[in-house]
């Protein structure tokens, strides 16, 4: 699998997967918004607690007051373009990095789901869920191969270290 | 991507779900403030310079490569010490990735969000 996504030269990014993948991918990345904007429980996990103790409460109402929209916005729009350049076989930078948004919201939502947890084994086939978590562990590998197309981008120096 | 979410004060839906499932933390708030007005903490904690701490927890849902990615994305550290961090987060359950004031926390934390990693802020103690 180690060819099938890869940087250009031209920094556009080479993505392959069949016809089938891009339509199961596309039709995941649809469905994803409106649960977002209604707020199923099963997105949770999208939106975090910043102030998690009960002491801080008002700050975290402040803090969801602030940012909601803004991460709906953010999550919602790398799902569009998801679904618009599924079909594309190559990506700019940016509709590269709105795939790895899209895919890991859609991780995260399976995930949850799935009740995904460390320990965990592999469903039986029989399992009702057992299709559903496959595609949890597809996701996971696109996003392991995209992580790896990205990671020569970033500086392996970083910067002066005193902050922590 | 937006560059300055974060205005205090700001419009946006008000949120109506997560506040009270995060993990616990076990932060006390400092003793000398009085309970009833939670306003009031906020303020006086911000007043003082104890700095805030932004931290990731594990989760089993992201993937460990994508962690120490996130990390040099968003911090500009090093793999190694973004590698060191995410190792912190798998083994210890949680680790503090950045620090400072209460804003430039609660920006972190945004950007840690954005990226869908677990992360929360707490001040020092």
């Amino acid at each position: 699998m180690s060819s099938t996504i890869r940087r250009r030269r031209d920094g556009r990014y080479v993505i392959r997967l069949d016809a089938n993948t891009r339509i199961v991918l596309a039709d995941l990345a649809r469905q994803l918004p409106a649960a977002i904007a209604s707020r199923d429980p099963m997105v949770r996990r999208l939106f975090p607690p910043a102030y998690p103790t009960p002491e801080l409460a008002g700050a975290e109402r402040d803090y969801r007051e602030l940012v909601d929209t803004a991460l709906v916005n953010h999550h919602t729009q790398a799902l569009e373009v998801l679904v618009a350049t599924a079909r594309a076989e190559t990506l700019s930078g940016s509709e590269f990095h709105s795939w790895l948004d899209a895919i890991g919201s859609l991780r995260l939502v399976l995930g949850t789901r799935l009740d995904v947890h460390e320990d965990m084994g592999v469903p039986d086939p029989e399992d009702p869920m057992a299709a559903e978590y496959a595609l949890f562990v597809f996701l996971g590998e696109l996003q392991y191969l995209m992580v790896e197309a990205l990671a020569d981008d970033l500086p392996d120096e970083g910067r002066p270290e005193g902050d922590l | 991507m937006k560059s300055r979410p974060l205005r205090r004060r700001g419009g946006g839906a008000v949120g109506t779900s997560s506040t009270n499932d995060g993990p616990a933390v076990g932060v006390a708030p400092p003793e000398t403030v009085p309970l009833g007005d939670l306003g009031t903490v906020l303020d006086e904690e911000v007043t003082t310079d104890k700095p805030w701490l932004v931290i990731v927890w594990n989760d089993p849902i992201n993937l460990m490569s994508y962690v120490t990615y996130v990390l040099q994305k968003l911090f500009g550290y090093s793999k190694d010490k973004a590698t060191a961090l995410m190792l912190d987060v798998h083994h210890k359950g949680r680790a503090v990735v950045s620090s400072g004031t209460r804003e430039r926390a609660e920006l972190d934390v945004y950007r840690l969000h954005e990226h869908g990693l677990w992360a929360t802020m707490e001040q020092s103690t």
